[in-house]
């Protein structure tokens, strides 16, 4: 017995350190990503099929990379959305991850400073075949001519919809489909008959704590009026009539009480879930979420729809877009290293399916012209979206602090703290300020 | 036996004694202050030096060809609005919570100072918030304040009160970090207080006590009196601290809505990290430091000149 303890401890011993053994022969790389933490739901899927949302479907990637990977272990460094300033102290005291989730839409600032890496030779290396990206995604991560990330998904603006509640207000139509507003005045008089029904606000709106609400929107009614506020990307102007009617209209939808007022994001998404208002404006990536939400008892019970944002002025559908992706970032590599970062890309990039799940648009045009894609829930609705999304130009500098500014005099608008000339007025001194002062 | 005059103002070469003993500057002494000094000089000197320095250029983050730049970011703070509206909320902030902490402070200290079992516990309950991190404070403070299902807005309804939309509102947004400090910060003061009390020798209040004094009379001529000096750190410290005001701001407000609670550093850190802006950021934070230097020392010189008299 005891020569059978000694040799099971032993075999024990054995197995733990080829083990051990076995993943100090891997090289290991950081990976710096928002998306949110949930270990303790999927800390140990591997199978990304049997994971959901974005935090789910990232973490079950990284996983099963990991499993697989024969000479890479990805070391996941989770940071607040949107983790930008944490990444610029890392990158100026020196220790920057080996590789970050970047917006497109900051790419330049980065990049214009020699702080990414080109990645053109490695891709073409890799097999990751450029001209398989969609026109957005291309473009989006392509600055002075080179190829600075790996694209990951094109995102937009939408409207996440409550059927039940829709039915309640008399907003669906025979076909079952809700019924939307097409101008300014439906779009009030359709909220005020919701509320009226219902007893609850037409919108669920994310007001507290975060400016993206407010930009994103915004800019979106800039778009639908055709109003080029970056005709000239070293200075913003909004000082157009439409813009003024943009502010208008969602400061008149806060003043009468058409929106919730004080939810920050996390309470604004579980508000949409628990029926607390009938139209969400939010992002692509909670598609999946709330599609799962429809198939279980609750206020979104088989009632859940998804649309492009409605047309609400006579203009261009185009909607605010922007997505995200992934860069190296320039250090010291070893070739070890680097080949294990575009290692794991290329994983990603054979893997865009499964993130497309969470509702964001793949960046591969075969995934996108695929029957599987076309399959998943609700893509039908926003196909749209893949030709409208429309990204401020690239060559406009420090875009995340132009949305933050923005998206701070049109909150204050919106909500009654400063008169809607006046809000227009400071976000054009404020961000041409930025502007003229930005490297 | 050696004789040795010492004038005043006139350097002395250090004369031995038979005992091996020496009278006069050793200059060997120097090494016992040395570590401080060198950590002074590089932590707390050469910063402020390098600061005022990068005030004059316009610096950017990643950007290392600097030019000098004059004068320049302070005539661009001077004008912009913005900063001039963290100048104002931080003063504010300060003058919203300092006095509180004096106050409240005092008040708890003076409830506080006994040896029995409970005064002990409410001390250790009172001080307790203090080790707690910005990031704790401010998501208690989230979960008190949401309108929806916050516990202030559940209590209001209770009451049948239209909930308070606390960080969101304009005007009531500073307040709320106001509050939220004052709970976090509060056992400092009581402790320094408490330390203070407990100075006092008790001869005094009984020599109060044979002269029929009332508790009030004791408390204006012995106690306060006696705690001048503790007072005078405990505003001087507050000041410091709450001119720094950042953490509170930038996760319950992110300095809204409209502005309305952006302090100075969460306008500095913006500059500095979000705009890369450093020369900018760093010309704000001078300004910070004159305005800071400017407000402890006002209150330093009044509260001596006080002392004095």
């Amino acid at each position: 017995m005891r020569k059978l303890t000694t040799a099971l401890l032993a075999g024990l011993v054995l197995t733990a350190g080829a083990g051990a053994a076995l993943a100090a022969d891997k090289t290991e790389i950081s990976v710096a990503r928002f998306f949110g933490a949930c270990e303790a739901d999927y800390g140990t899927v591997t199978d990304v099929t049997k994971a959901n949302g974005e935090c789910g479907i990232i973490t079950a990637l990284i996983n099963k990379f990991n499993a697989e990977s024969t000479t890479t272990v990805v070391k996941p460094e989770i940071v607040e959305w949107p983790g930008y300033d944490q990444l610029t102290a890392r990158i100026r005291s020196g220790e920057p991850p080996v590789i970050s989730v970047m917006h497109e839409a900051v790419i330049s600032d980065y990049s214009s400073r020699g702080l990414l890496e080109p990645l053109d030779e490695d891709f073409a290396k890799a097999g990751i075949d450029v001209n398989d990206m969609t026109d957005a995604s291309r473009q989006g991560v392509t600055k002075d001519g080179k190829i600075y990330a790996m694209p990951f998904d094109t995102h937009t603006w939408l409207w996440h919809i409550n059927m039940n509640l829709f039915k309640e207000a008399g907003l669906v139509d025979g076909a079952g489909k809700p019924i939307l507003p097409k101008s300014t005045d439906e779009l009030m008089q359709q909220a005020q008959q919701f509320k009226d029904k219902t007893g609850k606000p037409y919108f669920i709106s994310t007001l507290a704590n975060e400016t993206a609400f407010y930009t994103r929107t915004f800019d979106t009614l800039l778009y639908q009026q055709n109003v080029d506020f970056f005709a000239d990307p070293t200075k913003v102007n909004f000082s157009a009539p439409e813009a003024k009617n943009a502010l208008q209209l969602l400061a008149d939808i806060f003043s009468k009480d058409l929106t919730t007022k004080n939810q920050d994001y996390a309470a604004s998404v579980s508000a949409f879930a628990a029926g607390e208002g009938g139209v969400f404006i939010c992002g692509t990536w909670l598609i999946d979420t709330y599609d799962q939400e429809s198939k279980k008892d609750g206020a979104l019970a088989n009632g859940y729809a998804v649309t492009a944002f409605p047309q609400l002025y006579a203009g261009s559908p185009r909607v605010w877009a922007d997505g995200h992706s992934w860069v190296l970032l320039k250090q010291d590599l070893s070739d070890a290293q680097r080949a294990s970062a575009v290692e794991f890309m290329k994983f990603l990039w054979d893997n865009n399916y499964e993130w497309a799940r969470t509702g964001h648009l793949p960046v591969r045009k075969s995934i996108i012209e695929s029957e599987q894609f076309k399959n998943l829930p609700h893509r039908g609705d926003i196909a749209s979206l893949a030709v409208n999304g429309t990204a401020l130009p690239s060559a406009v500098k420090r875009q995340f602090s132009i949305q933050e500014i923005e998206g701070e005099e049109v909150g204050s608008a919106m909500r009654g703290d400063k008169p809607v000339e006046q809000a227009l007025t400071d976000a054009e001194t404020r961000i041409n300020e930025l502007l003229a002062n930005a490297k | 036996m050696t004789d040795a005059t010492l004038s005043p103002g006139k350097a002395v070469a250090a004369v031995k004694r038979p005992t091996g003993a020496s009278i006069g500057p050793r200059w060997s002494n120097a090494l016992f202050v040395a570590p401080y000094m060198v950590f002074y000089v590089v932590l707390l000197v050469y910063p402020l030096f390098k600061g005022i320095w990068m005030s004059m250029l316009e610096s950017d983050m990643f950007d290392d060809t600097s030019k000098f730049a004059g004068l320049a970011n302070y005539y661009r703070l001077f004008n912009d609005k913005i900063f001039i509206g963290t100048v104002w909320n931080t003063v504010l902030f300060v003058l919203m919570t300092v006095p509180v902490f004096v106050a409240i402070g005092l008040l708890l200290a003076l409830a506080l100072n006994r040896s029995d079992r409970t005064s002990a516990t409410l001390r250790a309950i009172f001080f307790g918030t203090s080790v707690l991190s910005v990031t704790i404070v401010t998501i208690i403070w989230k979960m008190m304040y949401m309108p929806g299902n916050g516990a202030i807005a559940s209590l209001m309804r209770l009451l049948g009160l239209e909930p308070i939309a606390f960080i969101t509102t304009a005007s009531l947004a500073l307040p709320a970090v106001a509050i939220t400090t004052i709970w976090w910060i509060i056992g400092l003061p009581m402790m320094l207080f408490l330390a203070a009390l407990q100075q006092i020798p008790g001869e005094l209040y009984e020599a109060a006590a044979l002269d029929n004094a009332s508790r009030w009379r004791s408390f204006w001529s012995i106690t306060l009196p006696s705690i001048r000096r503790t007072m005078l750190v405990v505003v001087i410290y507050e000041i410091v601290a709450q001119f720094q005001l950042f953490g509170q701001a930038q996760l319950l407000t992110q300095g809204g809505p409209n502005n309305a609670s952006r302090p100075i550093v969460l306008f500095i850190y913006e500059q500095g990290f979000r705009s890369w802006n450093l020369g900018y950021a760093a010309a704000a934070s001078e300004i910070l430091f004159l305005i800071m230097a400017v407000a402890a020392l006002a209150q330093f010189f009044a509260s001596r000149k006080r002392v004095e008299e």
